[in-house]
């Protein structure tokens, strides 16, 4: 039953397909991310109450856990909110006549497909399948990033389709050789589980498992993000539109580092230490935080400045991960989570700011609260959030991250790593500088907020984020140890 | 048989080596055509032999996939695109064919001595040629995708690279699980349809073909 959530997105889309009313398609897309969004919540309370959901359905490859619900529960409520989002941000492109309805239902059916893409990457325990739905996730939100079809976002478009799906045919070469690994371990049917592979994780064939992560490592960490193959991120996510750069910056980077979790879960336990994909996770996640941190501190477009703070971000998680002890495990979970909800944040308001001045240049945004006093605040308040100042979400999880690495005894990493988010925190103060202070230009627009639906959710994510900062849901706590369990293997 | 697989294996290795010595689009798409019926016989040959030994019917289902999608289809839908986009002859690599060959060679050297290397092979001290082989292919299809201008030789090169990673799986683990294989069909099918209206796209756009014009993006 709970599987059905998988149903909702493909009904939206062919919905979507044969209508021709854009408020129609409004009141869908809203009707279908919010069924998604509830019937999330019974799935939740299931996996806190039995652990894990599995379906028999055609050979019974549906499968949940806690680790898994985290992300999904990302995907929906993200998802719910770049839905309401959209109804504004579309209606003032259509009132701007660059979008007529034929264009929007395509919008609409892309970014249905796109979710659903999602939704299936987390809910399939085959990693081929898993696969197969991440690549899909490329395909669905190619033409969402190139969906302004201008020089800039088709360059953007063409570098992030062809960067991503090499990227992802590595990580087939990966899975390739996970599957010889279990050859002899075990039966054919189940050589592709994530369940099976841990369970037997002692069995696998070591040298194949290490060539398996290598690749799978790149492969996924191309879609999460990671340095140096980060290069498709800046400019897919300073091009698409505000909802996708919120979708794709809060939820499919999650998915791909998802993947990257569990074949590190396979690989120490195969192993029996974090050395090896230790290693690799800190070189790759202090090298994204590296770059990002020198791409910040020089940045004149500020949705740009965005996408290089989200690699950062999945580079304090991969290096999270990377430790492997179960409170640095622990904290890369929950800063998953946060960033997901400040970045979506943030994507919103800088929607909303860039279809108010026309225009992605820092220097040439000034006075933005007092034009939009509710967006411009939310931007101001997200951008301290996502620089890791408290009371926000963002701090409590890189304090956690930041003490359980300095409890490890590796000062070396940990004061370097301080040191880069130092970089960043002064990058995105002098940004925050130029755009609310600063001398007012000659023509700027007439103040009041455009977006008041994408304005309320920005909000909603507002409240989340500076609460979550001061203390954690019973519920959402022991879901973390959970899945921090399920991935330490304990 | 294990010779068999061993002489396809290096049929396809030359077949990334021709490739890669092309100079002209429409030879790609015909390079690219004979690589993929040298895999659709490998195969067949395995899905023959699945039927008599284990009475499995899903090898030749890929088998027949294989030649109507990717020596049929793709090819045309190539073919199609290349029409119609305006014809210019242009230098289409970035180094010279003599050097991308010598680059090829080195790579396969590369990957024999990454694949033998003690403890990191995958079976131990027996070097395995088919797995060389195959993945000398995928490495030179990433080698054409980055020394081609050409958004339509990017296409033949990612295909060139699905290509490799399909044979490995063919020859190392006798294929994915049925369903696996099924979903990277559709995937390839879709990317090579995306990649196609993309490439009408940018051709209008910026008339021409050549992505070093995509240089917008930059910091």
């Amino acid at each position: 039953m709970s599987f059905l959530i998988l149903a909702v997105p493909v009904i939206a889309a062919l919905l979507m397909i044969t209508n021709r009313i854009i408020r129609r398609m409004h009141i869908i897309s809203l009707a279908a991310s919010g069924t998604m969004l509830v019937s999330a919540i019974p799935i939740t309370s299931d996996i806190l109450a039995f652990g894990k959901i599995e379906s028999s359905f055609m050979g019974g490859f549906l499968y949940l856990d806690a680790l898994s619900v985290i992300v999904l529960d990302i995907v929906v409520l993200i998802g719910f909110l770049a839905c309401i989002y959209s109804v504004g941000y579309l209606k003032r492109e259509i009132l701007l006549g660059a979008f007529d309805f034929k264009r929007v239902r395509l919008y609409y059916v892309l970014m249905f497909s796109f979710m659903f893409t999602m939704l299936l990457a987390l809910s399939v325990k085959n990693v081929g399948i898993m696969w197969i739905a991440i690549e899909a996730t490329t395909l669905a939100s190619a033409f969402l990033v190139g969906f302004y079809n201008d020089r800039y976002a088709l360059e953007a478009a063409w570098k992030y389709i062809m960067i991503c799906s090499v990227g992802i045919a590595l990580a087939m070469l990966g899975i390739i050789f996970l599957n010889l690994s279990a050859m002899a371990a075990l039966d054919s049917s189940a050589q592709l589980d994530w369940t099976a592979l841990m369970d037997n994780a002692g069995s696998l064939k070591p040298s194949s498992v290490r060539l398996a992560f290598i690749f799978i490592l790149v492969g996924f960490g191309t879609k999460a993000g990671l340095a140096p193959m980060h290069t498709w991120l800046p400019d897919a996510h300073s091009q698409a539109p505000a909802p996708i750069s919120a979708l794709l910056s809060g939820v499919l980077l999650n998915s791909a580092m998802y993947g990257i979790i569990r074949i590190t879960a396979v690989t120490n336990k195969n192993m029996g230490s974090s050395e090896f994909s230790g290693n690799l996770l800190i070189l790759l996640g202090m090298l994204s935080i590296l770059t990002a941190s020198v791409f910040i501190l020089t940045q004149k477009d500020y949705k740009r400045l965005l996408a290089y703070s989200s690699i950062e971000h999945m580079g304090i998680i991969a290096v999270a991960i990377g430790f492997f002890t179960p409170a640095s495990i622990f904290g890369g979970l929950f800063h998953m989570l946060n960033h997901s909800l400040t970045k979506s944040m943030l994507f919103f308001c800088s929607g909303t700011i860039l279809q108010k001045y026309g225009t992605r240049q820092i220097t040439k945004i000034k006075g933005a609260i007092k034009l939009l006093p509710y967006t411009g605040t939310a931007f101001l308040l997200g951008l301290f959030a996502i620089a890791g100042t408290p009371p926000f979400s963002i701090f409590a999880s890189e304090f956690s991250i930041m003490s359980a690495i300095f409890k490890e005894g590796d000062f070396i990493i940990g004061s370097v790593l301080i040191m880069l988010l130092a970089f960043v925190f002064a990058g995105i103060a002098i940004a925050l500088f130029r755009i609310f202070y600063g001398t007012s230009s000659m023509e700027t627009p007439q103040p009041g907020e455009i977006n008041i639906p994408g304005t309320i959710a920005a909000l909603i994510l507002l409240l989340m984020i500076s609460t979550m900062g001061l203390l954690i849901p019973e519920q959402l706590k022991e879901l973390l140890h959970n899945a921090q369990n399920i991935i330490y293997g304990s | 048989m294990s010779d068999l697989f061993d002489t396809l294996s290096v049929l396809i290795l030359m077949t990334a080596f021709v490739l890669m010595a092309n100079k002209k689009v429409k030879a790609y798409i015909k390079t690219f055509r004979v690589q993929s019926a040298l895999i659709a016989l490998s195969a067949g040959i395995l899905g023959v032999e699945a039927i008599m030994d284990e009475g499995r019917y899903d090898l030749m289902v890929v088998c027949v996939l294989i030649v109507v999608l990717k020596v049929i289809y793709i090819p045309g839908l190539l073919h199609k695109t290349y029409a119609g986009i305006e014809y210019r002859t242009e230098k289409d690599f970035i180094l010279n064919i003599p050097i991308l060959v010598l680059i090829s060679c080195s790579l396969v050297v590369f990957t024999y001595f990454s694949f033998s290397a003690s403890g990191f092979g995958v079976n131990g001290s027996v070097i395995d040629l088919q797995l060389v082989n195959t993945i000398s292919v995928t490495m030179i299809g990433l080698l054409f995708m980055i020394t081609r201008k050409k958004a339509i030789g990017q296409i033949i090169g990612f295909l060139e690279v699905e290509n490799g990673i399909f044979i490995t799986a063919m020859f190392s683990t006798q294929g994915m699980p049925f369903i696996v294989d099924m979903g990277i069909f559709i995937d390839m099918l879709t990317a090579v349809m995306i990649m196609g209206v993309l490439v009408f796209k940018i051709n209008v756009t910026f008339e021409s073909i050549n992505t070093d014009r995509l240089n917008k993006l930059k910091g």
